[in-house]
């Protein structure tokens, strides 16, 4: 017989301190004052229950969950080797990529992003790349709007969403410490050139009248092209008059049927596929949800339209033992870029649920993690970092550019709590957005525990970074950029649209 | 001149046949960022299809030129999507029947197929696939083809897109599709991805309307079998679940049916995660609150520890209005015959 513990949060085994000191020789027990930590018991045994019937779904899982088991069970969780992954993703911007890159000769921006944004996320200041970032993205503006994976190359929704935020993260912090008008002139030269006119009206044409989009003109139709076109409309600035397009010209309200469509994607299952009824999948539920939220408060955007209890229960079902991290599918295999796109809907459907609990005690509530960050965290810190530097799927592949961005993303929304916060006022311009709901995002860094019934009680989890140099930096949960880029890139369309005289700002400098 | 499916090279700057396309070439800006240092047979294949695409240039040489480019990069959607476009142009023109040609649709998906196997992981194959489909209005071999790729990825969502699209471009609702998931089931009951197909083809289609009379009884009983033969398998559980939904079926009606797989009162009997969960639901749904507790308590403290704080969400739920259904819901009440 088990012991059976009550269901509250109980005692936890604490992670140790590490002492200050060479943090590369984290396996060298020396290094420590304090007695290892112990190893949660569910990372180091099997699921108690596997069926006797062998598939090859089931010896996969099985075979990946026993090694997997090895390198978690380790009782000085490693340190997250900053310096080598900084080295890993700077290559590619200060040297360029061999030959071998070209089946990403299409993702141009995604590069960019993805080594921009996990330099970010490991504390570089990435606003020296913002010149050659501009130079770079200028090529890709289509003659008629939006942008392509290369010069040359066919305007693609994902490709537009890469090169925005990639602008909006180095130009956030090439303008850090600025004056005002050296501020503007920073963002001038990274966005002036865009033409969001142009970009709405190819916009227009990828918009589909189920509600959906397709990622470019004759390419395919999911819920990925609708995020994608939703987060470029709200970091561009545009207000609801461009949104709702002129009726003599054919044009009809650019939102119409997308919250309609998103919904449609909830699958049998709880979660969310690429389109209505593809299979649920964690990628396209983190598309959805996030766009939901530029959409709505949280609350409304995700129960109303959506069956938020079907959807929990199975984000849940992604966290396996003994491996900690997430799987994207049923029936499939964790791996660390489920850290986002997972990990990234827990603050989004918690918000969702406090409000709910909130609402129903008319008093602040706080459901608490549905999920464990710490298994998560242990995954990522014993599993996903390549030894040469890099972020990885699962141990014994290769690292890449794709995943180190989206396992360091993982890990910070595992250190951090996201919350949706009503209650600070925002610009009159933004008052006004169509996309107001996705500025009020804050982070903390003290994770609350649950509240009881009558709302006291709580307190805050402990032990979620071990050493401060193991904190990744904050980033906004639906964007993805880091948090607080999002409002300085806001606050400059506001000056542009009521400005806007980027001459006589450049001049000024 | 080569014919264009030929696997014979094109010196595109040399060759008279290219002499009338201008090269052009890529700008990358000053100082770029993460430029990747091409082949430079991609250069100089890439400049001669920017210059064809500058003067919207469809002939069969285009053939030739963007499977060069695909051969070194087959996630370059832009290329795909010109090619069909002067596919579809050479049609009009009659340009298929051309000797020097030599094309037709059925070599261009064959190729497509060979491309396909090679590069598992891309999106843009499959919807190239789709749009000739889609163009020639005849499914015939698809299915095939689909289960070819089925056999070494039984699980690659964008085949499965793929199929979807297919059955229902096609309305192929019929007894061979229900017989291949059947067959895949087989072959691994925890495939979900053709437990998904199963779903859509039968009840996940009909939108709000009611599934024809059996259908739903007859899902039920595939669902349970398969709970059967491996009760730790979430796919048929969930499935089971989103049957009784649609149906309008009473959660409670598979008391009996988990309690065989997890009575909570001999523990060392439980062989089923998933049945302590619905059955925590069920004992919330009557009321039998220290049950459902017990339950989820179960599933934290030894079944699905890594979900505990989920478990005790759930527990802070129950009794909750949430949780129980709406009268709507609720009537009427079928009890499953199976
Ligand atoms: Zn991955």
């Amino acid at each position: 017989m088990v012991q059976v513990e009550p269901l509250e949060e109980g005692e936890q085994p604490q992670l140790a301190t590490r002492t200050e000191g060479n943090t590369n020789e984290a396996f060298h027990p020396n290094l420590y004052q304090m007695a290892p930590e112990r190893v949660p018991a569910l990372h180091l045994n099997l699921p108690f229950i596997l069926d006797d019937l062998k598939t090859e779904t089931s010896q996969k899982q099985l075979s990946t969950a026993r090694s997997i088991m090895k390198s978690v069970d380790q009782p000085f969780l490693p340190p997250l080797d900053k310096a080598t992954h900084v080295e890993f993703l700077l290559s590619p911007l200060d040297e360029g990529l061999s030959g071998g890159f070209v089946g990403l000769d299409a993702s141009r921006p995604w590069l960019l992003y993805w080594c921009i944004n996990a330099l970010s996320l490991l504390g570089k200041d990435v606003g020296i790349y913002n010149d050659r970032a501009v130079s770079s993205l200028k090529p890709l503006q289509h003659p008629s709007g939006g942008f392509g994976g290369g010069n040359g190359q066919a305007p693609h929704v994902a490709a537009a969403y890469a090169s925005i935020l990639t602008l909006a993260i180095t130009s956030y912090y090439a303008s850090i410490g600025l004056p005002e008008d050296e501020r503007l002139a920073v963002y001038a030269d990274s966005f002036a050139w865009i033409d969001r006119g142009k970009l709405l009206q190819w916009l227009r044409k990828i918009k589909l009248p189920n509600g959906g989009f397709k990622v470019n003109e004759g390419g395919e139709e999911d819920v990925r092209a609708g995020y994608c076109a939703l987060v470029v409309l709200a970091l561009l600035g545009y207000d609801d008059e461009d949104l709702r397009g002129d009726l003599s010209r054919g044009e009809l309200p650019l939102l119409d049927g997308v919250a309609e469509y998103f919904k449609s994607c909830q699958t049998w299952e709880g979660g969310i596929g690429a389109k209505p009824n593809a299979e649920a999948h964690g990628g396209y539920a983190f598309c959805v949800l996030a766009a939901l939220c530029l959409l709505g408060d949280p609350e409304e955007a995700l129960s109303k339209t959506l069956d938020l209890n079907r959807l929990i229960s199975w984000l849940s079902a992604r966290q396996y033992a003994p491996e900690g991290g997430f799987s994207g599918r049923t029936n499939k295999l964790v791996d660390g870029c489920y850290s986002t796109w997972v990990g990234g809907c827990w603050s989004l459907v918690e918000a969702a649920a406090n409000a709910i609990e909130s609402g129903k005690k008319s008093t602040k509530m706080n459901v608490g993690d549905l999920w464990s960050r710490k298994a998560l965290i242990r995954y990522i810190l014993t599993c996903c970092q390549g030894p040469r530097g890099g972020l990885r799927d699962k141990p014994g592949i290769r690292p890449d550019y794709y995943h180190s961005n989206y396992v360091l993303l993982g890990l910070s929304a595992a250190q951090h709590y996201y919350y949706y916060d009503d209650v600070s006022v925002q610009s009159p311009v933004l008052t006004k957005s169509p996309f107001r709901h996705g500025y009020r995002w804050k982070s903390s860094k003290n994770v609350p525990k649950p509240t009881g019934h009558d709302g006291t009680g709580g307190g805050w989890l402990e032990g979620l970074v071990s050493e401060e140099s193991d904190r990744v930096g904050v980033q906004h949960p639906l964007f993805n950029i880091p948090l607080g880029a999002e409002g300085q890139l806001q606050s400059w369309w506001e000056w542009f649209n009521d400005v806007g005289d980027v001459d006589a700002l450049s001049s000024e400098n | 001149m080569a014919s264009y499916d030929s696997d014979e090279e094109v010196d595109y700057a040399t060759d008279p046949a290219w002499a009338h396309i201008t090269p052009l070439p890529q700008d990358d800006g000053e100082n770029p960022l993460a430029q990747i240092a091409y082949h430079p047979d991609y250069v100089l294949a890439m400049s001669y299809l920017r210059g064809v695409m500058a003067i919207n240039y469809h002939s069969a040489q285009v053939l030739k030129l963007t499977a060069d480019i695909i051969g070194m990069n087959a996630a370059h959607y832009t290329v795909w999507g010109y090619r069909f476009k002067t596919l579809v142009a050479l049609e009009a023109s009659n340009g298929f029947e051309d000797e020097k040609t030599n094309w037709s649709w059925r070599k261009e998906l064959d190729w497509v197929q060979s491309i396909a196997k090679q590069y598992e992981k891309n999106y843009q194959i499959w919807h190239h696939r789709q749009l000739i489909i889609d163009h020639l209005n005849d499914p015939t071999g698809e299915r095939e083809r689909t289960n070819e790729m089925f056999a070494s990825d039984s699980k690659n969502y964008h085949v499965w897109t793929y199929r979807q699209w297919l059955v229902k471009r096609f309305n192929l609702f019929d007894k061979e599709e229900l017989d291949t998931m059947e067959l895949l089931l087989k072959e691994d009951v925890r495939n979900n991805s053709a437990w998904n197909h199963r779903y859509f083809i039968t009840l996940g289609r009909l939108g709000t309307d009611s599934p024809a009379d059996g259908v739903i009884d007859r899902e039920i009983k595939f669902a349970k079998v398969a709970i059967s033969s491996a009760p730790q398998n979430p796919s048929p559980w969930n499935y089971l679940k989103a049957v009784l939904r649609k149906g309008n079926i009473d959660l409670a009606s598979l008391k009996a049916f988990c309690e065989q797989f997890a009575p909570i009162d001999s523990e060392d009997e439980i062989k089923s995660s998933h049945a302590l969960d619905i059955l925590s639901e069920i004992y919330d749904e009557t009321g039998d609150f220290s049950k459902a507790e017990q339950a989820l308590v179960l599933l934290a403290a030894k079944y699905d520890p890594v979900r505990k704080n989920y478990w005790r969400y759930r527990k802070r739920l129950l009794g909750s209005s949430e949780n129980v259904p709406t009268a709507s819901e609720k009537t009427p009440i079928v009890h499953a015959t199976v």
